[in-house]
């Protein structure tokens, strides 16, 4: 990026929220168990009022506001003691009534921030625009010659949060949708599935000259569904602009496409001008009212928020703030790590070993399976276990992934699979030192070459000692053991 | 005072996707300007400090709480909201190609 | 054949063994059939003769009707046909809906029928509701009851002519700028219009959503405020309805024992008595007043001032609103697709063809409301519109604070001739200079005859009441036609 240009960057996200019914009807807000979006039948989760058939009216489910103000008052926002509901008209296959209920003027809530914390270990605050509710509209489904029309989506309940431009890199923004994810999981009013479109971004990218005040035009790039593909395409179109600009051009505002493949955004404008979307506030709903009481309410459910957790992470149990990172990025990765401590003899001892345990093994089987925690058979009692063995050496780093492993197989306990496997460590002094004169006697060289200052030497011996016990014994112990008769 | 032409008719006939003919555009546009202009007399009121009404009650808020009715399907299964619609492939709503 | 003109004596009848629900339901259906006043669009034949053949069977269950359980037995009611109802075909009078058949019942209908009203059919109506003399149809104009050269008044010309005619005893009819009031007034009937919110609007399909009314026309006072009652009451399913109340208007009507008016205080506006009044129009209202004042009512005269920007306030309120809600008339998912939208390669013609369907009154009207909305002219047209309609609603409330009631003519003149205003709009919008105020400020207001021109045509007066004030409202005119008669 050249040293010249500033990039400016604001984001909107939609999130669906995870209340039972949808937003203005009582069709279904959440798919059955087991079921997924995709092979849902279409227009099967549909009424007369989230169809637009004539006559028909909305009304606003309350856990909606409810999640929504929870939404706010994470965000530090003022929740508006008034606040009403506007019609967005335009004319599209996927938008039923032919305008979509959103909010306007007198939005629920504004004026919030979300602190982002970049690699660098820099602390930025981005400042929250707003957040209103509105209604999601359905799917159109391309085909050859036609489109098909499936209004399953049309009527969830949204939020869209809106920031102020205060990005500046794509990494800020990078930050910024993951803090914001996390809190919106956190709060358990998203699920935030990215796949299947429960959490979606759109930014809006401008440039200017570096020291100038006044904003560029700017693009959007709609829905692209990953962090990393928001990052990637925000730099795509970054370059893209100052291309345009040195070369003589000027930037049309317009609505881009990312093309993750390519990675390149596309225009995807089409030859109608911009949309007039003649917004006037709806009569068939009256004003949203708050009051303190509700807001209080609502107040006293918050959980402990990402950052918050992190902070005490770091301060309560000593860990670094990458782990901390790591572990807080999830509300169900937190709350596994959580609950595993709790059992632990000594948390504040044993905290760094079970975040090792739940940032690595743990958290590569999720990957590697593409499962949520709560889809797999490890308990944190495995975890509990399994730290206390490791702190008293009972079982090796190598035993205990093993252990892991078959516990997340099979489920059964640790204690179980350990005696089965036969995963404890040699640790007993009486059995090692014989084996371990042995083999200071059979390699004399290798002791000598110790002596003489070749210290990685005494891995060699280790590795001995390993194959002498059939792999059992504690590594560190034998170290420490074939050092001091060395030594001695 | 707005004037009413026939640029001004089609641009809006297009916003609300209405097609007139040439004969209703010759024939509306005289009809909307009387209106219009009858309508110009608002501007005569004196609304400073006024806020605009929207609603002619006042009253709460109608929340509802949150809770699911599926609004059954037919004895096969389909969406009842399918039944009568003027195109239906494979329980989606057909239409023209979007793009 | 025996016409029933209000539900008590078509009890009557049927307690006396005259007659049964289903032969009168017969003889309805026979004269309706016989009737070319063009009032019934879709008769339910099958449907209403179950419902009587049902109704017969609880007769003979209980060998009397059963008043008190089922206020409204073996009623045969007409319903205009921008009512809902389940599985019966609703056009709005529109050929863009002449094929739909809406999946759910109207609230009001469906509270009716439950009371034991049976529905004989839909009836005629000014396309969407849009018009002062039912000439808008796609079915056809409707005819005057009496007098074929005139006009019914509309949009719900057909609901006054039936009722009037002898087709049904009563009907239900809409009126969001004077729709009930006016057909009321020109074919001599009682028209009621609610307070705003009264009555569900679930299944009213929307002309302008905050004016939207369900109305009453019938021959009596009584036989309004017992329908009216029976509708009335909060639906959870619009979010625009007043708190639940018990309400027994008919009761309290059929036990008046007052002698008088007692003091009640009648506020007269001078507003609505200006030149373009009939003078048969004037003096038909005057000497009511007198009559009242000589039963001890206490003639106050009134001012409300913004009166005369009450129709421009209306067209553009209304067609704003309505040019929104007309928006899902798209032939995507319900009503006429027609063949060359079917054929349409792209989506602007698609909609385009279909919606060319709709009449030139619904057309210009939607023209109107989308400009009026549209960027550029929304704060001088429709913001501007909405804070004059404050200023017109306040007028009433300062009123009211003087007076119990305000009376006032319905009309400017008596039914006209069919085809003299239909080719001037503007001539046609001021029809309704006495009716919109009242809607505008969401009040109840209703239609009583009062006397009749030279020319035979019924004079309608105009009776106002606070919101909410349906009580007094009904008690006064009820009193005035036990005392006066109708000379209808």
């Amino acid at each position: 990026m050249s040293l010249e240009w500033e990039t400016v960057i604001g984001l909107e996200v939609h999130a669906q929220l995870s209340t039972q019914s949808k937003i203005f009807c009582r069709c279904r807000a959440r798919l059955e168990t087991g079921h997924s979006v995709a092979n849902e039948v279409a227009n099967a989760n549909t009424c007369p009022v989230c169809t637009g058939h004539p006559g028909t009216l909305p009304v606003l489910n309350e856990q909606v506001v409810a999640f929504a103000i929870k939404a706010g008052l994470a965000l530090g926002c003022e929740i508006r003691k008034k606040s009403i509901f506007a019609r967005k008209n335009y004319f599209y296959p996927d938008l039923p009534k032919g305008y979509q209920i959103s909010q306007y003027d007198q939005p629920l809530c504004e004026n919030g921030t979300l602190q982002i914390e970049l690699a660098s270990g820099e602390k930025k605050k981005i400042n929250v625009q707003r957040i209103h509710l509105e209604e999601d509209a359905g799917k159109n489904v391309h085909m050859s010659g036609y489109s098909l029309v499936n209004l399953n989506r049309a009527g969830m309940p949204l939020v869209e949060i809106v920031s102020f431009p205060d990005m500046r890199t794509p990494e800020e923004a990078g930050a910024y949708l993951r803090a914001l994810h996390a809190i919106v999981t956190y709060l358990d009013i998203c699920d935030g599935n990215m796949q299947e479109g429960n959490f979606r971004c759109d930014a809006n990218v401008s440039i200017r000259p570096m020291g100038s005040s006044t904003l560029g035009t700017r693009t959007e790039i709609k829905n692209v569904n990953s962090f990393r593909f928001v990052e990637k395409a925000i730099e795509y179109e970054v370059n893209r602009q100052i291309g345009v600009v040195q070369g003589g051009g000027k930037v049309i505002q317009e609505t881009r496409l990312y093309d993750s493949a390519k990675n390149v955004t596309l225009s995807m404008r089409s030859k109608e001008d911009a949309h007039d979307y003649r917004y006037f506030p709806e009569p068939d709903l009256l004003p949203v009212s708050v009051d303190k009481a509700w807001i209080e309410k609502i107040k006293k459910t918050l959980p402990e928020l990402p950052h918050e957790k992190r902070q005490r992470y770091i301060s309560e149990y000593g860990l670094p703030a990458l782990d901390a990172l790591t572990l807080t990025a999830s509300k169900p990765l937190a709350v596994f790590f959580e609950q595993s401590l709790a059992t632990v003899k000594n948390p504040k001892l044993a905290a760094k070993t079970t975040a090792n345990l739940i940032t690595g093994e743990v958290t590569r089987l999720l990957h590697e399976e593409n499962i949520e925690m709560s889809q797999s058979r490890l308990k944190p009692a495995h975890v509990a276990d399994l730290v206390e063995l490791l702190t008293q050496k009972v079982v090796s780093s190598t035993g205990a992934k093993q252990a892991l492993l078959q516990a997340w197989k099979t489920g059964d306990s640790i204690q179980k699979i350990v005696e089965k496997e036969g995963l404890k460590q040699v640790s007993d002094l009486g059995a090692l030192e014989p084996v371990l004169d042995e083999i200071i006697a059979r390699h004399p060289a290798q002791v000598a070459e110790f002596k003489a200052g070749k210290e990685k030497v005494i891995g060699f011996l280790v590795g001995q000692a390993m194959k002498a016990t059939g792999g059992k014994a504690n590594p560190s112990l034998l170290q420490d053991l074939i050092l001091k008769k060395i030594k001695s | 005072m707005v004037k009413v032409d026939e640029s001004l008719t089609l641009r809006v006939a297009n916003l609300a996707r209405l097609e007139l003919t040439p004969e209703e555009v010759q024939k509306f546009i005289p009809q909307l300007q009387q209106v219009l202009s009858y309508i110009e007399q608002l501007s005569e009121v004196n609304v400073s400090g006024v806020e605009p009404l929207t609603h002619p009650l006042t009253i709460e808020t109608a929340l509802r709480p949150d809770e699911v009715e599926v609004f059954a399907p037919d004895a096969q299964g389909h969406s009842k909201t399918l039944k009568d619609a003027p195109s239906v492939l494979n329980d989606g709503f057909k239409v023209p190609p979007i793009i | 054949m025996p016409v029933f003109r209000t539900i008590r004596e078509t009890h009557d009848a049927f307690d006396a063994r005259k007659i049964s629900p289903s032969e009168l339901t017969k003889e309805y259906l026979d004269a309706i059939e016989k009737s070319d006043l063009n009032t019934f669009i879709t008769v339910c034949k099958d449907r209403v003769m179950a419902q009587a053949q049902h109704a017969d069977s609880i007769f003979l269950k209980h060998g009397k009707v059963p008043r008190e359980q089922s206020p409204l037995f073996g009623i045969p009611l007409g319903i205009k046909d921008v009512l809902t109802l389940e599985g019966v075909r609703t056009t709005c009078a529109s050929k863009i809906l002449e094929n739909y058949i809406p999946p759910y019942t109207a609230t009001a209908v469906e509270r009716l029928e439950k009371a034991g009203a049976l529905s004989l059919g839909k009836l005629n109506m000014d396309e969407f509701a849009m018009g002062s003399s039912n000439e808008n149809s796609a079915y056809g104009a409707v005819k005057h009851p009496t007098h074929y050269d005139r006009v019914p008044g509309g949009s719900s010309g057909a609901s006054a002519a039936a009722v009037k005619a002898g087709l049904c005893v009563a009907s239900l009819g809409t009126d969001t700028g004077g729709s009930v009031r006016l057909p009321a007034s020109y074919c001599g009937l009682v028209g009621v219009k609610p307070t705003y919110g009264r009555i569900s609007r679930y299944g009213l399909i929307a002309f302008a959503s905050s004016l939207d009314q369900v109305g009453t026309l019938s021959n009596t006072v009584e036989d309004s405020a017992l329908l009216l009652q029976t509708m009335s009451g909060h639906d959870p399913r619009d979010s625009t309805t007043a708190p639940a109340e018990k309400l027994n208007w008919a009761e309290q009507l059929r036990s008046l024992s007052k002698k008088d008016l007692n003091g009640l205080r009648i506020g007269v506006p001078k507003e609505y008595f200006g030149d373009g009044l009939q003078t048969e129009v004037a003096s038909a209202v005057e000497s009511t007043l007198k009559w009242c004042e000589s039963k001890g009512a206490k003639r106050v005269e009134i001012s409300l001032p913004h009166t005369r920007y009450s129709i421009a306030t209306y067209y553009v309120v209304a067609v704003s609103e309505a040019s929104s809600n007309l928006a899902r008339f798209d032939g995507v998912r319900y009503g006429v697709r027609s063949k060359e939208a079917e054929e349409a390669s792209d989506l602007a013609t698609f909609y385009k063809k279909t919606r060319s369907l709709f009449g030139a009154e619904v057309k210009r009207r939607i023209l109107l409301g989308t400009f009026a909305l549209s960027s550029g002219y929304y704060e001088a047209y429709y913001l501007r519109a909405c804070q004059v309609r404050r200023l017109i609603r306040k007028d009433f409330e300062d009123a009211f604070k003087k007076v119990d009631i305000i009376a006032a003519p319905v009309a400017p003149t008596t039914a006209f001739k069919r085809g003299e205003k239909v080719s001037d709009p503007l001539q046609m919008y001021l029809m309704d200079i006495c009716t919109i105020p009242a809607s505008l400020a969401g009040l109840p207001a209703l239609s009583l005859p009062c006397g009749k021109d030279k020319e035979d045509l019924s004079i309608g007066l105009h009776l106002i009441g606070p919101h909410f004030g349906e009580g007094r409202l009904l008690e006064t005119a009820h009193f005035i036609e036990k005392g006066r008669g109708h000379e209808s």
